[in-house]
């Protein structure tokens, strides 16, 4: 069987299971990289410019482990996920980006997705630049467009009804069941705000959930939300979206703070663009509210001592303006 | 309504010029003083910490534009896959709460631009009509056009001229003289007056000076302030720079001639497409392919520009290492911890570098020299 290479970074978390769905129906199948871990980190970031974000240097690292591993290497350019909003311009550079800098990369696969083109032109692209390497058939990539649309949904469907993570919900993918929660009722709770590849890559973000968990805190994120409520918080509080994932960040800041959270913990890593303007309106919302705000800035230079001291400050305050209160 | 803007190297002209052909006084249009360290302090210390050059330097524009009485802001505004869309958004918010009631006006700068332009122009004029403000908005971008020309004219007299200076100081005259140009006859004989007297500046006859190119980000390639005058100081290390990044030239194709289709940067993307097949946003695609172009075209060195943080030149220069086009590439990343010696030192190495390398070149005919 045709082996296709995934990357565990960046959008892996938020799609996967639509590539997954989408590969298996064209008869290939996919691996996907090890979590991130130092041997990753460090491939990837002895080969990037030294300005480029965390997380792209680490997908470079996802991609150079499983060079050997696979026959195609999945890197599609994100341009749009619809409704005229646009992504950074790191996913459009992604592939060619690899290219550059991986040089010895199996052949990419690397459709430029745009919403906005229209269903046919989705079609045509995917079909050019993937499809016709495992089907000649265009039927056949209709097919698994469609059921990697409606797996997409019903995975982010799944995550907004039973409260799950994403990570939670590929898990869940994999083993066909999860074991829920059963101490739902903790003491705070606690809105953790950021893009998907920043809260749940533990080497980046250094087990930020599990340490809240630890520290008594009810975790909410992004995709706990229907995605159809972080659209019209979003639209309430700034208007039209300007990025592709400004409902997920904007959003969800705006959703949580109306539910009425005790904080909100925004994680970004350094130098993202679309985050430094972004976080600003979660920040200012949050001051509207009243509601205690920390905003964590994260790169490969942060210490883990530091991170737990500032997080353990923060829940200290939001528990005892909770008591006063 | 009192209008303010935010400077963008000589923008301000053109602008000004406009304003003053519909009759607008200089009470109605505030053109903020120009961009220095209080500006800049001002942009850093209540924009986002992690915001790029443009936003903080165009801030700070903006607040100094209000202290002077602006209510009325003109900001950028667009769909890209920059920052530069979110900038009035964010601008608006944070003046608001510096407590500055001001009321943005937006360009457009990824669809219709032109329109978007005429209607600012519309809320300056005392109600004049549309074949008025196309008049004024003509008469504006001839000083725009005007002034790129002499520009062009200055950074070649700038490496040969005998005299340090000489080209620098008519420049500055030509600045001066063309804002305050009545009509458009004046602009047109100004122009060839200032292009003549830069053709007449003593130059060094055996002067055979190094050609770099300047590319990256439009906002740092062609703000002095923001990249610290890093064409002067090449000018004085003899060192002949080229352009392609104008603001004319974005007026010329962006309002004009791309709606007919014609792509003043098909050429360079072209030769981009082997390393990067795709527009990433800003001017990422632009700066790849201007690499190879300037490779091909015989250019010794190439100077990338680009705010700290700055998207698409990040991909930009991650790809630029490795295309097999031979030519030195000097980064700048421009921000608000840069340093001036810092950067006259780097320049002054990779100017050494590039003569060496030029010397070594020609010294052994074809043969291939490693560094």
């Amino acid at each position: 069987m045709v082996k296709v290479g995934i990357p565990r970074a960046l959008l892996y978390y938020q799609y996967y299971a639509a590539w997954k769905t989408f590969f298996e129906e064209l008869g290939a199948e996919t691996i996907v990289s090890e979590p991130t871990n130092q041997a990753i980190f460090a491939c990837g970031n002895e080969r990037a410019v030294a300005e480029t974000c965390l997380p792209v240097k680490i997908f470079f690292g996802h991609v150079i482990s499983l060079v050997d591993k696979c026959d195609y290497m999945f890197i599609p350019a994100v341009r749009s996920m619809g409704d005229k909003a646009y992504n950074c311009s790191k996913f459009l550079g992604l592939p060619d980006m690899t290219k550059a800098l991986v040089p010895e990369c199996p052949h990419i696969l690397d459709p430029d997705i745009d919403l906005n083109k229209g269903r046919r032109d989705l079609l045509q692209v995917l079909h050019n630049s993937v499809g016709r390497q495992f089907a000649s058939d265009k039927g056949r990539v209709k097919k698994a467009i469609e059921s990697a649309w409606e797996a997409n949904s019903t995975y982010r469907n799944r995550t907004g009804e039973e409260k799950i993570t994403y990570v939670e919900a590929i898990e869940g993918i994999q083993q066909r069941h999860r074991q829920l929660d059963s101490d739902a009722h903790q003491e705070l709770k606690i809105a953790v705000i950021g893009h998907p590849y920043v809260v749940y890559d533990d080497f980046v973000n250094h087990r930020l959930i599990s340490r809240l968990e630890a520290m008594k805190a009810t975790i909410l994120t992004p995709e706990k939300a229907f995605p159809e409520k972080l659209d019209i918080c979003m639209a309430r509080l700034i208007g039209k979206a300007h990025w592709s994932f400004e409902a997920e960040i904007v959003g969800a800041g705006e959703y949580y703070l109306e539910a009425g959270v005790d904080g909100i913990i925004s994680v970004a890593v350094f130098g993202c663009g679309p985050d430094s303007m972004m976080i600003e309106v979660v920040r200012h919302a949050a001051r509207d509210f009243g509601t205690p705000f920390l905003q964590l800035s994260l790169d490969e230079h942060t210490s883990e001592g530091g991170m737990l001291t500032r997080l353990e400050a923060f829940t200290d305050m939001v528990r005892r303006k909770k008591i006063c209160v | 309504m009192r209008i303010g803007i935010p400077h963008f190297g000589n923008i301000y002209i053109p602008v000004r010029g406009m304003a003053s052909k519909l009759g607008a006084s200089s009470e109605e249009l505030i053109i903020p003083p120009p961009s220095s360290q209080r500006t800049l302090d001002l942009g850093v210390k209540y924009s986002p910490i992690e915001a790029c050059l443009p936003y903080k330097l165009t801030l700070g524009n903006l607040i100094e534009a209000c202290e002077l009485g602006a209510d009325t802001l003109v900001q950028a505004r667009g769909t890209g896959i920059c920052r530069l869309g979110y900038y009035a958004r964010n601008q608006e918010q944070i003046l608001q709460d510096l407590g500055y009631g001001a009321r943005f006006l937006t360009v457009d700068v990824s669809h219709r631009k032109f329109a978007s332009i005429l209607y600012i122009i519309k809320a300056l004029s005392h109600g004049a009509s549309w074949p008025q403000i196309i008049l004024a908005f003509w008469f504006g971008m001839g000083k725009l056009f005007a002034l790129d020309k002499i520009e062009k004219e200055v950074h070649k007299v700038r490496a040969v001229e005998i005299e340090k200076g000489t080209a620098n100081s008519i420049y500055r005259e030509a600045i001066r003289t063309m804002d305050e140009a009545r009509t458009r006859r004046e602009v047109k004989s100004l122009n060839r007056e200032y292009i003549d007297r830069l053709k007449r500046v003593p130059r060094d006859p055996q002067a055979d000076p190094l050609k770099v190119a300047l590319v990256g980000e439009i906002y740092v390639v062609i703000d002095p302030f923001s990249n610290m005058d890093i064409e002067m100081e090449l000018g004085k290390l003899g060192v002949e720079v080229e352009r392609t990044l104008t603001l004319s030239r974005w007026v010329k194709y962006s309002l004009f001639l791309n709606p007919l289709g014609i792509d003043e940067w098909k050429e360079v993307h072209k030769a981009a497409l082997p390393y990067l097949k795709r527009d990433v946003g800003g001017d990422g695609w632009e700066s790849v392919g201007e690499k190879v172009v300037h490779a091909r075209d015989g250019c010794d060195g190439l100077i990338h520009l680009a705010p700290f943080t700055c998207m698409p030149e990040t991909v930009a220069q991650n790809i630029m290492r490795s295309t097999k086009e031979d030519l030195p590439v000097l980064v700048v990343l421009c921000d608000e911890q840069m340093a001036k010696p810092g950067m006259i030192t780097r320049l002054e190495a990779f100017v050494d570098l590039l003569q060496f390398r030029r010397k070594k070149r020609r010294g052994k005919g074809n043969s291939k020299v490693f560094f």
